[in-house]
This record gives C-alpha cells, sequence and structure tokens, in this order.
C-alpha cells in the first residue's frame, strides 16, 4: 500500500488551507523567515513577494545599536554554517524611525525580534514597541551564542526566563513568542518556564554552539572561538528538540533549523511544531521560503491533507514509536 | 563615493559557455546568463552556487572578469584558482552543466572620475582589472595599467591584459619580486616611477592580496591620489542580510557614517560606524574609508 493511500485521495493543491494560528496571530501559511537571515524585511523584497510568505522576522534588534563581533564571522563547515556575528543591529530607535515605517510598505507579516542582556532592556524595547501597530507579534531572542551578555548561557535559567516573561507580557498586546537556545541540559524546562511566564509561543531553536579550528595556524576559523551553527547540518538536532519542547508545553511552537525544502518543513509539523523559520538556505537561495511553501501544499495535497493545521503533531500520535517525551515529562516531574 | 550598489541583483540559471586554463593554476570559466542579467560593471562580483549534490552549502563570491553581450544571451568570463572544495569543484564543470548565479552584486570601481586612471592588478587580483580596462577602453580613455606578482608566472592572464590595453592606447607595467619579468620589485614602486609623467590627480583603481592594497592604499595617502581597492572577506549572503562580512572603518568613515544616521538618509540604513560590509559598501572601497591597521 502507498503512503499517500494512508492519509486520502489526492486533493487539488489550491484546495490545502495552510494557514495556522499563533497565539491571536493568524498568519497566512506556516512558513516564516528566521531573524538574522533576512535582514529588516526590505533586503529581499525586490526577489521574494513577501506576501506569498507566513511571516518574516526581523534581525534582532536591541536598545542600543551593536557594531557586532571583530571578523571573521562567518565559516563554513560540512552541511552548515558557524557564525559569530555577535548581533550587529541599528538600535531601538533607528529601528523605530527608519526600518518600521518601511516594513509597513511591505504588507508582510511582520514579526519583530528583540534581544536584550537584561530583563530591564528588553522592558524598555517592548514599552517602546509594543503597540506599534506595524509588528504583528514579538520574537523575544533568549538564545543568542554570539554575545558575551545576555546570550544563550544568561537565558538558560528557567527561573529567569519565567520572571522575565511574566515581567514581559503585560507590555504589550501582540503575541510574544520566545526564541529558546538548544544548548540546555533539557529544553523542556526552559520551554514550560516560558509558557508559565506568560509566553504565547516558543522557537525552537538557535543555532547551537560549534567550533571550528584552522590546525594549520592553530586558530580559530572564526574571529572568536565559537559561533553558532545551523543549515542542513543541525536538522536532526533541531527537530528533536523542537518535537520535545512542542510535546512540553501547550502552546504552539515554532521550528527552526536547517528547513531548505517543504519536505524539511512537513517534518517540523509533523514532530509538533505549528510553523517553521528558515535561516541559512536563503542565504544559498534567497527565494526558498515561497518555494517551502509551495513544496507544503503539494505534498499535502497529494496526500489528501486539506488543512496544514490537521497534520501537526501526527507523527507523534499513533505512530507509537517509541515517544519519549511522554515518558520523560514524568521523569522530569519526579525530580525534586 | 564608488558606483551605486546593485538593487537589481537576482538569481538565476547560467550554463558552462566553456572552461579553460589560463596559465600557472588558473582558470577561465565562461558562463551564459539570461539576457536580462543587469549588465555587470567592472569590480562587481556574482555568488556562484554548484547544482546539489554540491560538497559545499553556501555559494561562492566571485570576480566578474569580462561580460560579453550577445543576441540572446550574457556571458560572464570568471578568472579563479582552484584553491579549495569549493573552487575545485567548479574547475571540474564540463560545458554545459548548470551552476546558478546570484548577482550583479555590490559597488563597483567609480571608472568615470575626472583625473589619470591606473589600474593596479596583483596576480589573481587581476580579474575585475581586465573588466575595467574593457570598460576604459569602451570610454576612450586611455588607462596606465600595472601588472605585479611575485614571478613571472603569476603574472596571470597577461596575453589577455596585454590585448586589452596596449590595443587600445594604454600602456603595461610589469613588476615581479624575483625580476623575472618587468621591474625587480612591487607595483608601488612602479606606481612611484610613473606619477611624475602622469597627469595628476592619479586615480588607481586596484585588485590584489590585502598587503598590495594596503602598500597601495599608504602610498596614494602620501601622494594625494585616489585609490579605489576590491576587497575580499569571507561571505554567506553576498546581499547584506547577514552582516558576515565585516572590514573595520575609518576613522573618518565612522564619522560620516555617523552624521548621515543622524540625518536618516536611505544610504544609511545599513551604515555601521565600525565595521562596512564589503559585499554592499564593497567590495570596491575608497581606501581613506577603511583602517589598514586593522585589516586582516
Ligand atoms: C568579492 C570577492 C571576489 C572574489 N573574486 C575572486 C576571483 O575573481 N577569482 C578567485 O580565484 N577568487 C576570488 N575570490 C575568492 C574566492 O571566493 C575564494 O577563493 C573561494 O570562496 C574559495 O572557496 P573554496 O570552496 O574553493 O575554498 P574553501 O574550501 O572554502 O577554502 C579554501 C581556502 O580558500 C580560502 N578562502 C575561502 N574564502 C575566501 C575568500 N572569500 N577570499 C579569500 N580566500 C578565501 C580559505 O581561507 C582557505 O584557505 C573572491 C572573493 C570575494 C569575496
Ligand atoms: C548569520 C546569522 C545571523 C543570525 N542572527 C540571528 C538574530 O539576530 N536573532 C536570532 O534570534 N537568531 C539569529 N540567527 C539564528 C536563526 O534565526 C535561526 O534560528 C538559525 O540559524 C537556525 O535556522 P537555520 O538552520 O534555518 O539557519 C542567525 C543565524 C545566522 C546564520
Ligand atoms: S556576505 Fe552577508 S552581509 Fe556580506
Amino acid at each position: 500500500m502507498s503512503r499517500a493511500r494512508e492519509w486520502g485521495r489526492a486533493i487539488p493543491p489550491r484546495r490545502v488551507d495552510l494557514s495556522v494560528r499563533i497565539g491571536s496571530l493568524e498568519l497566512r501559511n506556516p512558513v516564516l523567515t528566521a531573524s538574522g537571515t533576512f535582514g529588516y524585511g526590505d533586503e529581499y523584497a525586490h526577489v521574494v513577494d513577501l506576501r506569498r510568505l507566513g511571516g518574516i522576522v526581523t534581525k534582532t534588534v536591541t536598545v542600543r545599536p551593536r557594531p557586532g563581533n571583530a571578523p571573521t564571522r562567518i565559516a563554513e563547515t560540512a552541511g552548515g554554517m558557524l557564525n559569530s556575528i555577535g548581533l550587529e543591529n541599528v538600535g531601538l530607535a533607528r529601528f523605530r524611525s527608519e526600518k518600521l515605517p518601511r516594513l509597513a510598505e511591505l504588507k508582510a507579516t511582520v514579526i519583530a525580534s528583540v534581544g536584550g542582556e537584561t530583563e530591564d532592556e528588553l522592558a524598555e524595547l517592548l514599552e517602546a514597541l509594543g503597540a506599534e501597530p506595524g509588528v504583528a507579534a514579538f520574537e523575544i531572542n533568549f538564545s543568542c551564542p554570539n554575545v558575551a551578555a545576555g546570550g544563550a548561557r544568561y537565558w538558560a535559567s528557567p527561573s529567569r526566563l519565567e520572571a522575565t516573561m511574566r515581567r514581559l507580557r503585560p507590555l504589550s498586546p501582540r503575541p510574544l513568542i520566545a526564541k529558546l537556545s538548544p544548548d540546555v541540559t533539557d529544553i523542556r524546562d526552559t520551554a514550560r518556564a516560558c509558557e508559565a511566564g506568560g509566553a504565547d509561543a516558543l522557537t525552537a531553536v538557535n543555532t547551537f554552539v560549534g567550533m571550528s579550528i584552522d590546525l594549520d595556524r592553530m586558530r580559530s576559523r572564526l574571529g572568536r572561538a565559537t559561533g553558532g551553527l545551523s543549515g542542513p547540518a543541525i536538522k536532526p538536532l533541531a527537530l528533536a528538540r523542537c518535537h520535545e519542547a512542542a510535546h512540553a508545553v501547550g502552546i504552539p511552537v515554532i521550528g527552526s533549523g536547517g528547513v531548505a525544502g517543504g519536505r524539511d518543513a512537513l517534518e517540523f509539523i509533523a514532530a509538533g511544531a505549528a510553523a517553521v523559520q528558515i535561516g541559512t538556505a536563503t542565504f544559498v537561495e534567497p527565494g526558498v521560503a515561497a518555494r517551502v511553501v509551495d513544496e507544503m501544499r503539494e505534498w499535502l495535497a497529494s496526500h489528501g491533507i486539506a488543512r496544514v493545521a490537521d497534520f501537526r503533531g501526527t507523527f507523534a500520535a499513533p505512530a507509537a514509536q517509541g515517544c519519549a517525551p511522554a515518558d520523560a515529562r514524568e521523569l522530569a516531574e519526579d525530580r525534586p | 563615493m564608488s558606483a551605486p550598489a546593485a538593487r537589481t541583483w537576482r538569481q538565476c540559471d547560467a550554463r558552462v559557455r566553456a572552461q579553460r586554463h589560463f596559465g600557472g593554476d588558473f582558470h577561465w570559466l565562461d558562463l551564459d546568463v539570461p539576457p536580462d542579467f543587469e549588465t555587470p560593471e567592472a569590480g562587481q562580483f556574482v555568488q556562484l552556487l554548484l547544482e546539489p549534490p554540491s560538497p559545499v552549502l553556501l555559494p561562492r563570491p566571485m570576480s566578474i572578469a569580462g561580460a560579453v553581450r550577445r543576441a540572446r544571451s550574457l556571458t560572464l568570463g570568471f578568472l579563479y584558482a582552484p584553491v579549495g572544495t569549493g573552487t575545485r569543484a567548479l574547475a571540474a564543470l564540463e560545458p554545459g552543466s548548470r551552476v546558478r548565479v546570484t548577482g550583479p552584486l555590490g559597488r563597483g570601481y567609480p571608472l568615470g572620475r575626472p583625473g589619470t586612471p591606473v589600474l593596479v592588478a596583483g596576480g589573481r587580483g587581476v580579474a575585475p582589472l581586465l573588466m575595467a580596462a574593457d570598460a576604459l577602453a569602451r570610454q576612450r580613455r586611455s588607462a596606465e595599467f600595472v601588472f605585479g606578482a611575485r614571478t613571472r608566472s603569476l603574472l596571470v592572464g597577461l596575453d589577455e591584459a596585454r590585448t586589452r590595453i596596449v590595443k587600445r592606447g594604454g600602456r603595461l607595467h610589469l613588476a615581479t619580486d624575483d625580476g623575472s619579468r618587468g621591474l625587480r620589485g612591487n607595483v608601488v614602486q612602479v606606481l612611484e616611477r610613473l606619477a611624475p609623467r602622469l597627469a595628476a590627480p592619479l586615480v588607481i583603481h586596484a585588485c590584489g592580496p590585502h598587503a598590495m592594497l594596503s602598500a597601495i592604499a599608504r602610498w596614494a595617502t602620501a601622494h594625494g591620489a585616489e585609490a579605489w581597492l576590491a576587497m575580499e572577506s569571507v561571505m554567506a549572503c553576498g546581499t547584506g542580510v547577514c552582516r558576515g562580512c565585516p572590514l573595520p572603518c575609518s576613522a573618518q568613515a565612522r564619522e560620516r557614517v555617523l552624521a548621515a544616521g543622524a540625518a536618516s538618509g536611505a544610504a544609511a540604513l545599513r551604515g555601521n560606524p565600525e565595521w562596512a560590509m564589503c559585499c554592499t559598501d564593497g567590495p570596491v572601497f575608497e581606501a581613506r574609508d577603511l583602517d589598514w591597521e586593522r585589516v586582516e
């Protein structure tokens, strides 16, 4: 029996409903661009029709402008890339006065990524931008591996995450999405902490801390010793973290890590993600996100699945494939 | 300011038209891109992406060394050295193979500047200057072409350079470190000798190893010449988005970016007072905009 028959008869692709909800946010499809890989939104507007995407997540903005790290900032590795950009961005004032007005013209669903070294800085950002009409939601970057202060290590503490989310939640009427680092002992702990603090959704995951040494010169291929690993190389890792997070919380989870095609995206959805983000693949193929939308639609249509929302979490459900998260959750709850 | 960065870059399929050895370890690659590909300027580059299964993930930046328009295509020429996994795979491509091209990218040489154009190439840095020589010839401006390398075999594309320069009334000046061809010495020594014979101001357009470009930058500053230098950096996106290809700004460029930021001009939208992005602020930079003490 063919796989397609397990789902149902093929339907015309145009009949597939790709819309998804992330809290109060309605997306026309589940494909978003990942923060830091699509600029502030307008750089690719002449090659990608932004209205075909579920939305765009802007480069993480911080209160003060950041110049970023010294070179070398990029190194290619097997199936992936390491970056140590260091959150280079124009800062809150210029984001507000220059970038947001431009984004408003693009008619895309805009999710603004915000980052801070402390709870106070994040609060300042949300106080300033929280009610901006051009921003549909906020993604809070709790997970940059390339900054000394306020990076993934600082935000690895569940109690700190929960307290911060509690403080931030009332500052904006828009959905707040917490972006998590994969480099924690158990992502279910950070995921639950954000949910408890009032996050409307999660993004799982940011880049993995990685390293590459040039043996001939006995120095790092990056200007810093470590960087964040992204691209196809991390997809299986990211998928596992996303699956764990999605089964640990009741809020929607957005998958991120190595998506480069429609089938990659659908793996994340099957694992429990409500939507996906595409990062590194955009550097290889600027129009990749729109292609992923088309490929998802085709695949769902050929398997007779009329709503992508129905496909979400289908992998974990009856598959009886040793679904660790449920058992592990009990173990986690037993812990002192 | 150098030529404005192209906002009309795009990604398209290209076909290998020809691939040949070009002396030493160098290759010349001709790629046919669709005719609506924007005509590139000398100094601009493209990102070349190999078809799957490719041994590398990211595209590889490559200067455009030639552009020939035909009825139904535009042929772009590249001069490159197979140095690693990606460029070795490129060198293995046969005519007819497919490659993806994103471009044209970056800002090229401002060849229309008033003054005497002097093109200076070091080793494979000759690639964008071959195209610059073509462009100047089309403008019917004769150019001085200074070409340097460690030894004669590294004067890659010397015949090509001679054809483009000398046949159009320009003059070729050679230098090798070991004296095996032309002057024994480097391109800056050639500039030193040449300058008194040329009408000021000199407008230098150069590409080559960073050490050479840094020496030219210092010479130009000391002699009141303009210098436009094509730089390299490791790149991912090539389009200004990833912020991965920084070069250090000079104090003067920093002030200009800060002033423009306050005035909120569109040109300053990407402005970072500390780092300029090689791919969109360059690859051709005016010498005084970079901090040569900190260029790696
Ligand atoms: C704007 C621009 C224009 C360029 N134009 C040309 C050109 O016309 N002809 C040409 O031969 N090369 C050119 N290069 C360099 C070319 O991009 C690199 O040689 C290429 O990326 C190496 O890829 P690889 O996979 O073969 O090497 P890898 O396997 O990635 O690395 C092999 C070696 O190449 C070095 N390398 C990697 N990337 C670069 C880089 N960007 N610049 C310098 N060295 C690098 C590495 O440090 C390493 O030592 C240009 C680079 C830039 C940024
Ligand atoms: C060059 C680069 C810059 C990034 N900058 C940010 C950033 O500013 N904020 C953020 O939350 N994530 C940032 N990321 C992480 C991506 O958003 C994404 O989560 C990660 O790259 C994994 O997805 P991918 O494998 O599809 O790239 C960056 C990634 C890259 C490669
Ligand atoms: S290569 Fe991405 S910003 Fe220059």
